[in-house]
Formats: structure tokens, C-alpha cells, sequence
């Protein structure tokens, strides 16, 4: 380990907080695994970031609810918040700067010159674009114009938040200032979307620190959200899967099966669709602090497509189905028989055998007739 | 009795009330024929894997051909066995055959799922000569051909007649030239309809787990034969009836009696063999389920043997009405008959059941229509039929008939 | 003009005559029943030895890209469960489940691989066909394996294969304009020819999953002689008797049953030794005497015929100038 003077200032500080360097090589780790990376990239990752050389961060916040950055501050221990934001140099933060005004603006174009092409860009919340985006301005400039200039000199941008990513809450129909996400300005340029509402911020912290050690980014769907954390389903790994599978399910909340931790679907649980690692890293660290855990339907919220579109308590088609917990007879039954259809046939069998009654006994009583008259 | 009165054309109004019925049941039909070919043959039928065929096959196929061998039995008659006085009866006959053939023809390729395959039909090497269905369409095609020839005659003719011209002499000029080529085309209609006859019953030989012990035996490719030839003389006597009473058209009594009794040696030979086979194969015990099996087989018998003894009676070859109902019994038994095979006695395993849905049942009856309007509208334009020109004169031969059922 | 008893007879016999002489007469010939080819390849499915995970049939959906079973369980609606309630348009291979009272037996569901298929023998065009029998694209086909294999393009998609086959395994996509027989290919496009011998064939993903070997694949005569050796090490297990060896002419999927459990239960159809192919081929083939019985009936039609219509001219001439 390189035992550089400022890696011993940071390890210094953090024990004076009461963080161990176990906990602190703790962090670095679930971060590297959930970035899919091994242990040892978390130990290079504590390295490099006690080293000194921090990856800059530029934070810009547009529409949104600031929950995104209240998730990542809302950590069970209050000291490892600050381990995350120790490992990052955060540059500019509008809700965590003391500055403000001119001189956090200041601050801003500072950052962006001293690292250029180098530091991480951390956009939460929408972009509106009506009426020339003035919906949303901080410090004269609107929030087009300012993402345009700060990530134009970004090595990497990450859209956090279900906001940034696509709009999130504030695009939701009507959607009045015709907001979007960071992707949809920024077109032709690499956009990790880590949708969630919130995020979770080992997401964050995951990419931030596999490109800082790294300088890669983690494999992408193609909306943009990195696949170790976006591309298995709620679904697929939900706690409450032999529920489904066994098909028990709530009814309603409160009822018998609610109560005893049954599949939430029917209830309009979204996790058959949505793209996320909810039920693997939970929030917070504690486990269950997500709304399946608590017993609420999940929302949908890393799904543009369901997050504020779909109705909360309306199901929603499986993406993946998988086969059930219940297995067919050796005679399946096939039957199909509509009434309807019964009648019709009846119907068209009694007019042609009835006709043709009909025509004979006619044609025979009229010839006996011819008969008797020869 | 001349054997040569001359066929003329019905004339009359088109579109009377039958017609437009007629027309608009069939286009209904489309109807579910154009869904069927943007959706698939699931959303507007109830077959399934089990019961893969419907009615459409049993019925639109294996019975309307069966309808349509009238032309095959009376040509049997009138051109291989020389009966020359049964000329009259050919050409509706033949009418009759080509159309319910060509109905045939184009149900098969509306079930069929790839319907654009069957143009590799034309690639004789590529032909599996061992199924049974290759050969029944290879000869069904073959012979529709044939029977449209057939019906070319009366068409000529009824060009040669015509006003313009250029038809007048087009038909004067083709008419004989074809009468020329008859006997060997004639010969085609005779080896065709043989081969695919018997090979309907052969389709379903394979499937000996399927099909009921009773139905299922050797014999089915014997047994459609003769069920489609008394299906056929039935079918020309029904016809022929029907045509007298709607259009006057001539109805020689004292004819229909020895064609009947032909038909009744049909009917008996075919109950004979049906019995016999099921005892020497040991199957007799299966006469002592009491389920719908049972039910069917003693329909059936009963449809060929009543007819088959009213065919022998005198009272009944005087009367053209009893003539009728007994001619339509035999058309109804060589239908049950086949249907039974197909459908009815079909057994695809536990689990399975059919019932035909609305669509299937609207596309048949739609079939049965239009083929009724073609036949219609031929018959009035072209010479088929043999009109009665002295009216009352089909009863005169009531002595005759007498003298002949007393023989 | 009257009707002698005599002709009424003639022609009440030569009506049938033509089908009934031929058909009597060609009972006597008959046509070779198929053996199993020697390098035949197959599967053996043990039932005893199932658990009814299913792995198979997800890994069979993956392996040949089959769509999930929307319409089994589900009416016409979007499915929730990929629920194959039997093998259908969607899916090649099913697990089902027998059950009487204490008796219960799983039951693997996928095409049989007969050695003489009634599929292959009624199949217009070959579509269906044995390994390298094909009419068309069988190019890269081997020959002797004995899979049953489907080819698309010759297909007319008139379902006869689903009426002949006993086992009720070919399936047909209902719900589609553009439909096509589904059914087990035995994997023959995950042939791995590193892997050489019987998988150098076909490598079926069922086989490749099973984690209790319910299911092995391999040469048909080496999984004959397995299945044997089990009924011989332990006759109590079993039933007795391994299904396929000669049922319907034999088939290269062989079964094994536990003991009071019956392949009827299981089901298996009860079959007789002679195939169905070879019944109905003998029947329906040997009234033609290889295509003679129909020349013959046209040349005696067409002679017969002329003569009678040059009969009735002169009659007529006759008559004219009477």
C-alpha cells in the first residue's frame, strides 16, 4: 500500500470519525462488487483514492428533489456518507457547498479547467426545454446551456437519478416544461444512466471509482444503464419469487397473504419489468429498505416506460416468464367447445336433413297423386 | 327414348332470391377466409394438434368429392359399360363433380398453414410417393382439370350459339375437335377418381391409434370406393329430382329405377364387406360398447341398408319422392361414413375434443353455397340440362317401371 | 331399350371391381418393414430418476429459441408463466406428471425419433424426413443418424404428420399466418464435432441439463443396452420392460417406467411390433403393383371407351338413315 503523506491525512481523518480502515476498505469493496469488479479492485480502488489522486466530480442539479443526493447521505452509518464523499473530490455541489453565488460559479469553472477531460460529471434532476429551458436557471444560465458547457469537458457523465435519466417525475404527462433527460441533450456523447428513484449510490459509487482507477466504464445497455446493476429483472431476484411461482398471492393490502409476505403482483408490482438491483445492494445497507421488502408493490422506477406512466396498481406483463411450480396431467385437457357454435352446427345438420324430409314426403304424397289420377 | 336429346340452356332471371341468399351466405365465408389468411387458421377455427383437420377436411374434402363422384359412377355407366341412355344424366353430373371438386380443391388450400409451399407440388422428384395425401392431391388436381375439360362441351356449345361471332365460330371450330380427344380424356376420369378415391379411405390407415377399431380397418381404401360410387348414383338421382322440380328439366323415372338398383347392389356389397371384415378381424366385440361408437356404426348401417332395400322395391322406384328420399339416404350413409372416419370415430387421445367453431361451420356452409350458385348459374347460361319439352311426359313411364321392378 | 339382370350385375361388379380385384389381390405383397439403422442415435429417458425440475424444458425453450407459451395455460392473453401444459407450437419438450392415488411417476414429453415414423411416410414432400432423406437442403445433413428432421420450405402445412403420428408430437402454430410444424430435433443444430461421437451428430440441450442423468443421450443400441443392464441390476425398481425397443416398429427415444407404473400411464400408446408406416403402406402401395394396375385400367378405359363411342356413331348413322 502506498503510504503517500495525504493517503495518511485521509486514513488519519477518517479515524478521527470513528471509521476504521476495515470499513473503510469495506466501502471500496461492495463498491467494486457491485461494479462486478473482484476484491482486489476494491483494495486498488481504497489504494488510489487514499493516495490522493480522488477522481473530481462536478455535481449539477436541475429539476429533481435533491433524493438522490439525501440517499446517498442517509447512510446507516452517518460517517461512511462521508467516506463516499471522501473518495471523490467533490468539486461542485450545490446542496453540500458552503459557498455560494458568484464564488461557488467560480468554483465551478475552476474545476472544469484544472481537470479537463478528466473529471466526472454527476447530473441529477430533468432538463426542461420549453420556451428556451427557462424553467430552470442557476446563476443567470440556464440548464441546458450548463450541462452543454460542463460536459463538454467531462471524461465521463453520469446521469443519476430517474430524473436525469429520462425525465423522471418531472416529464410525467402533461410534462409543462417539456423536461428530459441529461441523454437527450447531450446526444452522441456517453451517458451512464443510473435511473431509480432514488438511485442507489453504490451504483454511483461503483462506476466513479472503477473510472478513476480505471478510466473504463462498466458495460452499458443500450439505455445506458450499466449491466451489473440493470440487467436482471427485480423479478428475477425478488425475495418473494416462490410466492409467485407457487402462485400465492396478495389480494389486497392487509389481507392473509399480505400479511404473510406473499408475491405483491397482483397489487401492481412492476418488478416483472424493471431493470434493477434493488433486492441485491439494499439502500442504506440495511436489508428490506426497499418497497417490495416493506411490503409495497415495487413502482418501476429505473423504467421510463413505467415510472410515472403506468397507473402504481395496474400489473404489468412478465418480461421473462419461467416455468411454474405446477406440472401438467398426462392428458392435458384440450376442450373447446363453444355454445354458440353447437347451435350453428345443429342449426345447418337439422336444415338439411329436415329439408330433405320435407322435399320427399312432398314429391312422394304429389306423385301418389299422379298415380291414383292414371 | 332417344339417348341423344340435346341439353339447352335454363335461361331466366339471375339474381332471384336463392341466388342472393346463396351469394350472400358464401360471402360471409370470405369473410372468415380473408381473416384466416391475415390471423392464422387458430383464431377462427377450434382445431387444435389434437384434432388438426376440423371439417374442413372430413367435409369440405372427403365429402364434396364423395358428392362430386357422380360424375365418376354414371361415367363408369354410360361410357364403359356403353349405357348410352344415361346421357342425359352426364352432363349435370359432371357439373356437379367439377364444381364440388374445385370446392374440394380450394378448402385444402385454405387449411392448409403454408399454402405457398404447395407449388413444389410441380417438382415431381421431390414427390414422396409413399403418402397417401400426395397421391389424392396430385389426382385431385389432375382430375379437376379433367372434369372442367369435360364440362368444356357444353360451353363450346353454348359458345357456337352465341351472338358474336367470333364465339360462334370459336366453339363451332373447337367443339368437335374436342369430341375427338373425349375417350381418352374420359379414360383419365375413370383411372383418376378411382386412385383417390380409395386413397381417402388409405389416408387413414396410419393413424390405427386414432381411429375407431370398428372404421379402422384394410378395407378403408375398398370401402371409400363404393361409398363414393353410391354416393355418386344418389347424387344424380337427388340432383336430377331437384332440377325437375325447379326447372322442368326431363326425369326419365324407369332410368333412375336400374340406377338404383345398381346402387342397392353398392350399398349391400359395401355393408357385406364393413361386416364381414369386422367379424374375420375378431372385432365383433367392440359392437358391445354402449357409447357414441356404437351409436354411429348402427346409423350407418341403418342409412345403407334402408335405402338399399327401398331401392328394391317396387313402390319405390314408381314414386320419384321415395326415389328421392332414398337416393338422399345414400348420400347421407356414404357422408356419415366418411365423416365418421375422419371426425366422429377420430379419437386424438384423452384430453382432446372438437367442436366445430362458428367460422369453420360459416367457410362450409359458404363452400356449399357458392358451389350451388356456379352450378346455378352454368345451368342457366350453358346447355347442361335436359329440358322436358312435353310436359307430364316423365310419368308415362310409370308401366315401364313396373315391368321393369317386376323382372 | 331394356335392362338385362345380366349387365345390372356387370355393372354392379365393375363398379367396385377396379379397387376391390387390386386391393384383395395386393394383401399378399407387402412392404419391408424399416429396421433401426445401426448408427441410429436417440435419447433414454428414465422416469425413476426424474425429480421434475424442469430444466430441460427451459434449457429445450433456449436452445431453439422458442417463444414463451402464451397460449396454454392463458387463453390468448399475455402470459405471466411460460406454462406448456402439453407440447405445442411453443414448446418441444415437456415434463407432465402421473398421479393415482400413492403411485406417481414424472413423464418426459418430446418427439420419438421412430425408427420407421409415421410422419416421414405421410409427409407430401419430405418436409419431414429422416437425417440425410430429405428432397431438399440436406446438404450438411449425416446420414444413418435417424433424426427426424423438419425442413420449412417443403412444408404445405397440411397437418397430416399430426393426424398419422400416434404419439400426438408434431405441433402447429395456430395462432400465426405464417405457421410451421414445431417438434424435437433432437438439437441436431448443437452438434459439437470437438466433442466427436454420438455428439458430433446432435447434442440435445434436455440431455445436456438433466441434473440426475433422467435423460442421456447417445447411440440408440448403446442406450438399449443401458436401459437393459438397469432392468437387470435392479428388476424391482422397474417395470420391467423398456418402451421403443419394438412398440410401432421401435423408436430411437427409449423409456424406462418405475415398477407399477405402466407406459399406458405414462402415455405411451399401446402399440403393436408393425409400424404404422409400414400397415398403411403395404395396404394403400400394393394394389398398384408398382404403378401397373393404374396404366392397365386407362389403356382398357380409353380402348374400351372409343370403341363404344365409334358403336354408337354407326348406331346412329344407322339410325338416320333407317
Amino acid at each position: 500500500m502506498d503510504n503517500s503523506s495525504s493517503g495518511d491525512n485521509l486514513l488519519a481523518r477518517l479515524e478521527a470519525k470513528g471509521v476504521s480502515r476495515r470499513d473503510f476498505l469495506k466501502v471500496c469493496t461492495i463498491a467494486a462488487g457491485a461494479v462486478g469488479l473482484p476484491a482486489w479492485a476494491g483494495e486498488k480502488m481504497a489504494d488510489k483514492a487514499a493516495g490522493g489522486t480522488k477522481p473530481s466530480v462536478i455535481w449539477l442539479h436541475f429539476q429533481e428533489c435533491t433524493g438522490c443526493t439525501e440517499s446517498l447521505l442517509r447512510t446507516s452509518h452517518p460517517a461512511l456518507a462521508e467516506v463516499i464523499l471522501d473518495l471523490i473530490s467533490l468539486d461542485y455541489h450545490e446542496t453540500l457547498f458552503a459557498a455560494a453565488g458568484h464564488q461557488i460559479e467560480e468554483a465551478m469553472e475552476e474545476a472544469i479547467k484544472a481537470n479537463k477531460g478528466k473529471y466526472i460529471l454527476v447530473v441529477e434532476g430533468a432538463i426542461p426545454r420549453k420556451d428556451g429551458g427557462i424553467y430552470c436557471q442557476v446563476g443567470g444560465k440556464n440548464a441546458i446551456d450548463t450541462l452543454n458547457r460542463v460536459a463538454a469537458d467531462a471524461g465521463a457523465i453520469i446521469a443519476l437519478g430517474s430524473c436525469a435519466s429520462f425525465g423522471g417525475v418531472a416529464a410525467a404527462e402533461p410534462n409543462p416544461t417539456d423536461a428530459t433527460g441529461a441523454p437527450m441533450i447531450l446526444k452522441g456523447k456517453t451517458v451512464v444512466t443510473l435511473p431509480g428513484c432514488p438511485a442507489n449510490p453504490y451504483n454511483l459509487l461503483g462506476v466513479a471509482l472503477q473510472f478513476a482507477t480505471f478510466h473504463t466504464l462498466p458495460k452499458l445497455d443500450k439505455l445506458g444503464r450499466p449491466e451489473f446493476a440493470y440487467a436482471r429483472t427485480i423479478h428475477e431476484d425478488c425475495p418473494r419469487r416462490p410466492h409467485f411461482d407457487a402462485g400465492r398471492f396478495a389480494q389486497k393490502f392487509g389481507d392473509d397473504g399480505h400479511r404473510a409476505g406473499h408475491c405483491l403482483y397482483k397489487l401492481g408490482c412492476k418488478g416483472p419489468a424493471t431493470h434493477a438491483n434493488c433486492s441485491l445492494l439494499p439502500f442504506c445497507e440495511v436489508p428490506g429498505a426497499w418497497p417490495v421488502g416493506i411490503g409495497h408493490p415495487c413502482v418501476g422506477c429505473t423504467e421510463q416506460q413505467v415510472a410515472f406512466r403506468v397507473p402504481l396498481h395496474t400489473t404489468i406483463d412478465v418480461e421473462r416468464p419461467t416455468a411454474p411450480g405446477t406440472y401438467p396431467a398426462i392428458h392435458p385437457d384440450h376442450s373447446v367447445v363453444a355454445p354458440a357454435a353447437v347451435g350453428l352446427g345443429g342449426l345447418a345438420v337439422g336444415a338439411i336433413v329436415g329439408a330433405g324430409f320435407i322435399a320427399s314426403k312432398k314429391l312422394t304424397a304429389e306423385s301418389e297423386k299422379h298415380e291414383e289420377r292414371e | 327414348m332417344s339417348a341423344h336429346e340435346h341439353p339447352q340452356a335454363i335461361g331466366g332471371k339471375m339474381l332471384d332470391p336463392l341466388m342472393k341468399t346463396l351469394l350472400s351466405l358464401f360471402g360471409l365465408s370470405a369473410l372468415v377466409m380473408v381473416y384466416r389468411f391475415f390471423t392464422g387458421i387458430g383464431p377462427v377455427s377450434n382445431m387444435t394438434d389434437g384434432y388438426a383437420w376440423g371439417i374442413w377436411e372430413p367435409i369440405n374434402v372427403v365429402v364434396f368429392t364423395g358428392i362430386g363422384a357422380g360424375a365418376y359412377s354414371v361415367g363408369l355407366l354410360c361410357y364403359l359399360l356403353n349405357k348410352g341412355k344415361y346421357h342425359g344424366l352426364v352432363r349435370p353430373a359432371v357439373l356437379v363433380g367439377a364444381i364440388a371438386y374445385s370446392l374440394g380443391g380450394s378448402s385444402i388450400l385454405i387449411a392448409l398453414g403454408r399454402y405457398w409451399n404447395a407449388f413444389w407440388l410441380a417438382d415431381v422428384p421431390i414427390w414422396n410417393l409413399s403418402s397417401a395425401l400426395l397421391e389424392v392431391a396430385v389426382c385431385v388436381m389432375a382430375y379437376v382439370t379433367v372434369l372442367w375439360v369435360e364440362v368444356l362441351p357444353a360451353l363450346l356449345e353454348g359458345a357456337a350459339a352465341s351472338q358474336s361471332p367470333y364465339w360462334s365460330s370459336f366453339g363451332k371450330k373447337w367443339g368437335p375437335r374436342l369430341q375427338k380427344a373425349m375417350p381418352f380424356i374420359i379414360a383419365l376420369a375413370i383411372v383418376l377418381p378411382t386412385m383417390h378415391q380409395s386413397s381417402l379411405g388409405g389416408l387413414m390407415l396410419i393413424a390405427g391409434t386414432k381411429v375407431d377399431p370398428l372404421w379402422h380397418t384394410w378395407a378403408l381404401p375398398l370401402l371409400f370406393l363404393l361409398s363414393c360410387l353410391s354416393m355418386g348414383y344418389g347424387t344424380v338421382v337427388v340432383l336430377t329430382t331437384i332440377l325437375k322440380a325447379a326447372w322442368k328439366a326431363k326425369h326419365d323415372q324407369v332410368l333412375f329405377a336400374q340406377l338404383s338398383k345398381v346402387n342397392a347392389g353398392l350399398l349391400f356389397a359395401y355393408v357385406a364387406i364393413r361386416l364381414v371384415d369386422i367379424a374375420a378381424q375378431g372385432k365383433l366385440r367392440y359392437l358391445a360398447r354402449l357409447d357414441h361408437h356404437l351409436f354411429f356404426f348402427l346409423l350407418e348401417m341403418a342409412l345403407f341398408l334402408a335405402p338399399a332395400f327401398m331401392f328394391l322395391s317396387a313402390k319405390v322406384q314408381r314414386n320419384p319422392g321415395r326415389l328421392f328420399g332414398a337416393a338422399l339416404m345414400a348420400v347421407a350413409a356414404g357422408a356419415l361414413y366418411r365423416v365418421d372416419t375422419y371426425l366422429t370415430c377420430y379419437d386424438a387421445g384423452a384430453g382432446w375434443e372438437y367442436f366445430p367453431s362458428i367460422g369453420e361451420t360459416v367457410v362450409t356452409i359458404g363452400m356449399a353455397s357458392i358451389g350451388m350458385a356456379v352450378f346455378i348459374f352454368i345451368a342457366r347460361k350453358f346447355p347442361v340440362v335436359v329440358v322436358d319439352d312435353a310436359h307430364g311426359h316423365s310419368n308415362v313411364g310409370a308401366g315401364q317401371v313396373r315391368t321393369a321392378a317386376s323382372r | 331399350m331394356r335392362i338385362s339382370r345380366r349387365s345390372l350385375l356387370k355393372g354392379a361388379a365393375a363398379a367396385g371391381a377396379a379397387g376391390a380385384v387390386t386391393a384383395l389381390a395386393g394383401k399378399a405383397e407387402a412392404r419391408e418393414p424399416h429396421p433401426p439403422l445401426p448408427d441410429a442415435v436417440g435419447m433414454l429417458y428414465d422416469s425413476t430418476r426424474c425429480v421434475g425440475c424442469r430444466a430441460c424444458v427451459t434449457k429445450c425453450k433456449e436452445a431453439n429459441k422458442l417463444p414463451y407459451d402464451a397460449q396454454a395455460a392463458q387463453g390468448t392473453e399475455k402470459a405471466v408463466y411460460d406454462v406448456p401444459t402439453d407440447l405445442n407450437g411453443t414448446t418441444k419438450n415437456v415434463i407432465k406428471v402421473f398421479k393415482d392415488g400413492e403411485k406417481f411417476a414424472f413423464m418426459k414429453q418430446q418427439c420419438m425419433h421412430c425408427v420407421d415414423p409415421s410422419c416421414v411416410s405421410v409427409c407430401m414432400m419430405g418436409a419431414l424426413h429422416k437425417e440425410g432423406k430429405g428432397k431438399f437442403n440436406y446438404s450438411n445433413e449425416n446420414q444413418g443418424t435417424g433424426i427426424v428432421l423438419y425442413d420449412k420450405d417443403t412444408c404445405v402445412g397440411c397437418r397430416y404428420c399430426q393426424i398419422a403420428c400416434a404419439f400426438n408430437v408434431p405441433k402447429f402454430e395456430w395462432f400465426t399466418p405464417v405457421p410451421q410444424i414445431v417438434k424435437c430435433e433432437l438439437c441436431k443444430h448443437r452438434a459439437d464435432k470437438n466433442k466427436g461421437g454420438a455428439y458430433a451428430l446432435a447434442n440435445p440441450a434436455c440431455c445436456e441439463v438433466c441434473p440426475r442423468e433422467a435423460v442421456v443421450y447417445g447411440k440408440r443400441e448403446e442406450l438399449l443396452k443401458e436401459a437393459k443392464r438397469r432392468l437387470a441390476a435392479e428388476p424391482k425398481k422397474y417395470n420391467g420392460k423398456v418402451f421403443g425397443e419394438t412398440e410401432g416398429g421401435g423408436t430411437q427415444v427409449l423409456y424406462l417406467a418405475g415398477a407399477g407404473v405402466t407406459f399406458k400411464d405414462l402415455g405411451l400408446p399401446e402399440l403393436p411390433e408393425e409400424s404404422g408406416a409400414a400397415f398403411s403402406e403395404h395396404v394403400s402401395h400394393a394394389p398398384y403393383l408398382a404403378g401397373l394396375t393404374p396404366i392397365a385400367l386407362y389403356a382398357v378405359s380409353a380402348f374400351v371407351i372409343s370403341r363404344n363411342q365409334k358403336k354408337e356413331e354407326a348406331a346412329e348413322h344407322h339410325e338416320e338413315g333407317k
